[in-house]
């Protein structure tokens, strides 16, 4: 089953073309990476289908449905590219709040939050101010807020960037745990080495996509050395 | 010190407002905006006052002195005396109904002359007695001490004219001459101090200083770090966000006005006779509307710089023209009408006339109907301002 179809996708910001006519299947259970360099239209996209912007044509499905009713919302989690937390509350205080605004009891909310803090490895911080924490800390309890009401999908909007690289490694396994529990990601990066951590990728050049796939089997027809390679070589054939 | 150096950094800041020319307006208007509102508003003298006057004086019959001119009415010549540009002086022949006036704060003061007012002032002269029969009555709102000491020097300023123009006649010092004041009032007394007119003033200030500049600065950082859009990516909407957000402001505003009035009572002993949850109410509605404001404005800063930037845009005019320090009427005719738009006038207003003059909710129903629709108005624009899917 399909967790994100869209059909012809396209926004326009006056003259300047986004997206143009993005036709994107990602499944249920997958990890799926939108890849390409800065300004090629995978934010726009992100934030199409979390219902932050509206298309200027085209449709979109998310969970099956065709808008974005509070029950979709209800299911779908937002990581934006910024750390996107209360710097003045608490762990605690920042992971109650965006458990009370998707609606959770008071008991799930207390389950959800042990086991976030456990999955972020945050348990001994929960009462630390957020404004307190290291950087790499901060992006791990923005991860906490994303899932603390256990959605279906989630987007991640360049959730790696600033990061170290053992926290990017250290992301990419949480990640590859949500999928264990039958949930779908959809994450964009412009590191392309990243892109081998997901189940496919469908590459983004100005607005459009000019390859979908596994990374391994679009590397392979590209007979390309890295998936780096693969972008540009792909990314040459378009424009040739 | 390197003089190199030290030039590199004058100019790169002085650089900085060539590309911000925002800030560059801001930094050269400014000083202009503020030198026109405080030299137009600061320490004018109180204009406009609206007063009625009731002469039932009906003067001297013809003959009845060889002191005074035939036919004389000292009321008439008292009421031509005074001061036209600070009192706007109506006539009333009806004196229970300009009083019932005073009670509803329409006008400020009645200035009555008894039947008798020229005759007994001419018996009391005849007699020598000294008694002093011949008063102005004078029934004054006292709830502005500012208002009340104009109108009580302009009448007072008015019967001593006269006076002395009669003296030259009767040979007798003005100072000796037989006319006192009468003065009851309406709400407050002569006990009324600058501090009780000014403590409502303060609260209302406070809450939509703070309120204003608070909500300013939270929601440039909501847009800023993001969590806004994850906000708007939730199953919460706008209506829920802004309205949440404007009962903790409401919370807030009403901490502190019992801050406010607690210290004042307790520091200063103010006076206050009217029922202090309804000034909160006043309070509370004016620090919603101040929170719709903020987030208004929010849109048109992009950081802390350029929201701090809104606080003389917004606090002098309030300050100035609300009537917090100086009466709307001590303002040049030509700006008053702007006062009316406001909603600092209204808290202002409203709060004073619960607190000084024990009104409720029949009095001062305007001032809360005007201070619901700046609430609902802004609001409603906050949410659309976060409407999402742009």
């Amino acid at each position: 089953m399909l967790a994100v179809t869209t059909k012809k996708l396209t926004k326009r910001f006056g003259r300047i073309v986004a997206l143009n006519e993005l036709d994107l299947n990602i499944k249920e259970g997958e990890i799926y990476g939108l890849i390409g360099p800065n300004g090629s239209g995978k934010t726009t996209a992100i934030k199409i289908l979390c219902g932050l912007l509206r298309q200027t044509y085209g449709s979109i499905s998310v969970l099956g449905k065709n808008t974005l009713s509070k029950e979709v919302l209800n299911k779908i989690g937002y990581m934006p590219q910024e750390t996107a937390i209360y710097l003045d509350n608490t762990v605690h205080e920042n992971l109650q709040f965006f458990g009370e605004i998707y609606g959770m009891s008071k008991e799930h909310l207390e389950r959800r939050e042990q086991e976030m803090l456990k999955f972020v490895d945050l348990l001994d911080w929960r009462n630390a101010l957020v404004s307190t924490l290291s950087g790499g800390m901060k992006h791990r309890v923005s991860l906490a807020c994303a899932l603390i009401h256990e959605p279906h999908l989630i987007f991640l909007d360049e959730p790696t960037v600033g990061v170290d690289p053992e926290l990017r490694d250290t992301f990419w396994k949480y990640f590859r745990k949500l999928i264990e529990n039958g949930v779908t990601v959809v994450i964009t990066t412009h590191y392309m080495d990243e892109a081998n951590n997901c189940s496919r990728v469908g590459f983004l050049r100005q607005g459009k996509l000019i390859a979908e796939g596994e990374p391994g089997v679009l590397q392979k027809s590209a007979g390309a050395k890295s998936l780096e390679d693969t972008f540009l070589v792909l990314s040459r054939g378009k424009k040739a | 010190m390197n003089l190199r150096r030290t030039f590199a950094f004058t100019r790169r800041a002085l650089l900085q407002f060539r590309h911000d020319r925002r800030t560059l307006a801001f930094v050269l208007m400014m000083p202009l905006l503020m030198i026109l509102i405080f030299g137009y508003t600061f320490g004018g003298d109180v204009t406009n006052v609206k007063v009625t006057v009731v002469n039932n004086d009906e003067g001297l019959p013809a003959g009845a002195s060889p002191l005074l001119p035939d036919g004389i009415k000292l009321a008439e010549h008292i009421t031509n005396s005074l001061n036209d540009e600070t009192l706007a002086i109506e006539h009333s022949a009806n004196i229970v109904k300009s009083k019932q006036r005073v009670d509803k704060g329409e006008i400020w003061a009645v200035i009555y002359y008894p039947k008798n007012f020229t005759e007994n002032f001419f018996q009391s002269l005849s007699n020598a007695s000294g008694s002093f029969n011949s008063s102005v009555e004078i029934y004054l709102d006292g709830s502005n001490p500012t208002i009340s000491s104009a109108i009580m020097k302009t009448v007072n300023q008015a019967v001593m004219e006269t006076l002395g123009e009669l003296s030259d006649d009767i040979n007798v010092t003005s100072t000796e001459l037989p006319i006192s004041f009468n003065t009851t009032y309406a709400y407050g007394g002569s006990d009324v101090e600058f501090i009780d007119y000014f403590a409502p003033g303060v609260i209302s200030f406070a809450i939509m200083m703070v309120t204003t500049m608070i909500t300013i600065i939270l929601f440039v950082n909501e847009r800023r770090t993001g969590t806004l859009q994850r906000l708007l990516a939730s199953p919460a909407n706008e209506a829920e966000i802004v309205i949440g957000y404007a009962l903790a402001f409401a919370v807030i505003g009403i901490c502190q006005s019992i801050v406010i009035l607690v210290a004042a009572m307790l520091i200063f002993n103010i006076t206050i006779i009217g029922n202090v949850f309804l000034a909160l109410l006043v309070v509370m509605l004016l620090a919603v509307g101040h929170q719709g404001l903020g987030i208004l404005l929010s849109a048109w800063a992009k950081n802390e710089l350029q929201a701090v930037q809104f606080i003389p845009l917004i606090i002098f005019p309030s300050v100035l023209l609300a009537g917090l320090f100086w009466p709307v009427e001590s303002i040049p005719k030509f700006l008053q009408p702007l006062s009316y738009f406001i909603p600092l006038r209204y808290g202002i207003d409203a709060s004073r006339s619960v607190m000084l003059r024990g009104w409720g909710v029949g009095e001062i129903w305007v001032d809360l109907v005007i201070l619901i629709a700046f609430a609902a108005l802004t609001l409603t624009g906050s949410m659309l301002l976060l409407k999402r899917r742009k």
